[in-house]
């Protein structure tokens, strides 16, 4: 694919962040296009966050550069900040103070005075739909709302790059859908998308690419659909209920299957098509106690495991006072 | 810049005035510290057994007042002491502006503004403009109700705005340096352990409440070192007439102090704002 300079929103060159012996950001390089949703997928503590910061300009890079509509996020920071739009994974908002306000505040902090920045304030409330709690104080507003005010927070300023930092953690089915369609409403809008997370299925919907990533490592870069290309045919998990007959189990399976491992407790075989397979499965496990028998046609997370050899879900580390008032936040 | 830190200033008073509750109890406080403390201090009744007042009230009274002034240099402890308070109060709030950096940094409305292109520096300022209008407004609050008890009115304009600017200096003096102190610092028990390891300690190594010259000569010099003692001076000088140092020694060393402070805590600050 030829592109022109022009087309590209990010160019990112070797970006590298390291906290004392820990290298969270690993050289990572890679562009967004404009107009584009792309996504960095991986789990928690793999460095999208710290890309993201980075890019935002919250974070100075260790080493590298990044040029953000041709600015460099470490020599023209300001100039950065002026065409961005960040929605981080905090909930940000001032909550004694009205959505309207906090809204308010951001276009006059982005240089809009008066009637002007009140006009922007409206417009940005009314496309994230949050113009009847507008006069409410933010302590009174639900998970979602909080969500869709922070990015009406990001947006009041017409950025021409938006990032996304866990856009939908901890929300409900339905708020996570509302999220997703205004996000495509503002791609629709020409805004570049870039979004971390690491639930499969919001990288699946939304993304026209996809960055997976671990370890401070990008490991696969492409649309869903090649990605997904990369793991053919079916998986089988074979979950036993008692854990020691796994090696076991493992075993006899490879005798007659050639893609067979153990991930995270699971007997886990490969195979071209789990129809024709799955009689023979049966009965190679007729002599053990099957717990849980699961077939997963390719997604996104199997791509993921297929290439890191573990899941998308991890125990990650917090900031329990953090946590607990994202929670309080979320839930009311 | 000016621009910016004037937004920024507005949200903090929006906050402050919304939150009524400790709106009001920030009120209470001064009127509470002048009237239970300064008033609970009655020299004359301290030092008069009930014998010996029965003998003689008058003699009692000069001898009361022989005392104090040779203490304190007035007989009119309440002035005094409210002339301390005055500057007391707002090295408080100025020590306690910082605290609430800490939790705007965990709780990420810090982040929040370091994504706008505002200037790094309206950020700093705007807490410090904000602090010091708070202050102001308690002080205000402070002195009429000091006057209502009985506050020794021999001062005039231009002595009040001398003491305004001299407490003006000491508060953003601490403002800043504090500002530094919760950018730097990421929890706020370590914040508080910080505020309260110097705010008492440099309120009694000071002449807010008691007069130097009565106090051991090792506190003395920890006294020479404390921006509170200048401050004080120039006030009590410009309020009552009574003062301990040279004036013009005072504004050097408040003025120095002040340039040192806000360059400092400035600094810091700003280094912390542009990357944490």
């Amino acid at each position: 694919m030829v592109t022109l300079l022009s087309e590209v929103s990010i160019d990112v060159r070797g970006l590298t962040k390291r906290y004392g012996s820990l290298l969270a950001v690993d050289h990572v390089s890679f562009k967004v296009y404009r107009g584009e949703i792309y996504s960095l997928l991986g789990p928690n503590g793999a460095g999208k966050t710290t890309t993201i910061s980075m890019l935002a300009t919250l974070r100075m890079p260790t080493e590298g550069d990044a040029f953000v509509e041709g600015y460099s996020i470490v020599r023209e920071r300001t100039k950065v900040r002026k065409v961005i739009g960040v929605v981080p994974q905090d909930l940000t908002a001032d909550d004694e103070l009205t959505g309207f306000d906090n809204v308010l505040l951001m276009a006059k902090l982005h240089g809009y005075r008066g009637k002007e920045a009140e006009e922007r304030a409206w417009d940005a409330i009314k496309f994230m739909e949050l113009e009847d709690a507008a006069k409410r104080r933010v302590m009174y507003y639900s998970g979602g709302m909080r969500r869709r005010l922070e990015i009406a927070m990001s947006i009041v300023h017409d950025p021409k790059v938006l990032f996304l930092d866990e856009p939908t953690v901890g929300l409900d089915v339905q708020s996570r859908r509302h999220i997703w369609d205004l996000v495509r409403a503002l791609k629709k809008e020409g805004v570049t998308i870039i979004l971390t997370t690491h639930y499969m299925e919001e990288a699946e919907e939304l993304s026209d690419r996809v960055a997976i990533i671990d370890h401070g490592h990008i490991v696969a870069e492409g649309t869903p659909e090649d990605l997904k290309a990369k793991v053919k045919g079916d998986r089988i998990y074979v979950k036993l209920k008692n854990d020691a007959e796994v090696a076991k189990a493992l075993e006899v399976l490879s005798r007659e299957f050639n893609d067979v491992k153990e991930i995270d407790g699971h007997v886990v075989i490969k195979v071209e098509s789990s129809a024709e397979a799955m009689p023979q499965i049966i009965k190679l496990l007729s002599n053990f106690n099957v717990a849980e028998l699961r077939v997963v046609r390719p997604n996104l997370e199997e791509v993921f495991l297929e290439l890191t050899g573990h899941g998308l879900r991890e125990e990650e580390s917090f900031d329990a006072f953090k946590f607990r008032r994202l929670m309080r936040a979320v839930r009311s | 810049m000016i621009r910016e830190t004037a937004v920024l200033v507005e949200r903090e008073l929006k906050k402050w005035v919304g939150r009524r509750g400790s709106f009001f109890i920030s009120l209470v406080t001064p009127m509470a510290w002048l009237a239970l403390f300064g008033k609970s201090l009655n020299f004359v009744n301290m030092f008069s057994a009930t014998g010996v007042q029965a003998i003689n009230t008058a003699i009692v009274k000069q001898y009361v007042d022989q005392t104090l002034l040779r203490l304190f240099g007035t007989t009119d402890y309440f002035s005094y002491l409210t002339t301390g308070m005055l500057v007391v109060f707002a090295f408080f709030q100025a020590v306690f502006g910082g605290v609430n950096i800490v939790f705007e940094k965990r709780l990420g409305s810090m982040n929040r503004l370091r994504m706008t292109p505002a200037p790094r520096s309206s950020i700093f300022f705007a807490k410090m403009v904000a602090t010091l209008i708070r202050t102001f407004f308690y002080e205000t609050v402070l002195l009429v109700i000091a006057i209502a008890l009985g506050f020794s009115l021999h001062f005039n304009a231009l002595n009040l705005v001398e003491a305004g600017v001299a407490i003006a200096l000491l508060s953003i003096s601490f403002i800043s340096m504090f500002e530094a102190v919760g950018f730097s610092v990421d929890n706020q028990e370590i914040m508080f352990s910080i505020v309260n390891l110097v705010n008492l300690p440099l309120m009694f190594a000071s002449p807010a409440l008691f007069p130097l010259s009565q106090m051991p000569s090792w506190l003395q010099d920890i006294a020479k070192f404390n921006p509170i003692t200048y401050t004080v001076d120039i006030v009590r000088y410009n309020l009552l007439g009574l003062h301990s140092f040279n004036i013009v020694e005072d504004w050097a060393i408040l003025l120095g102090v002040a340039v040192v402070f806000v360059t400092i805590g400035m600094a810091v600050s700003l280094r912390v704002l542009e990357n944490y």
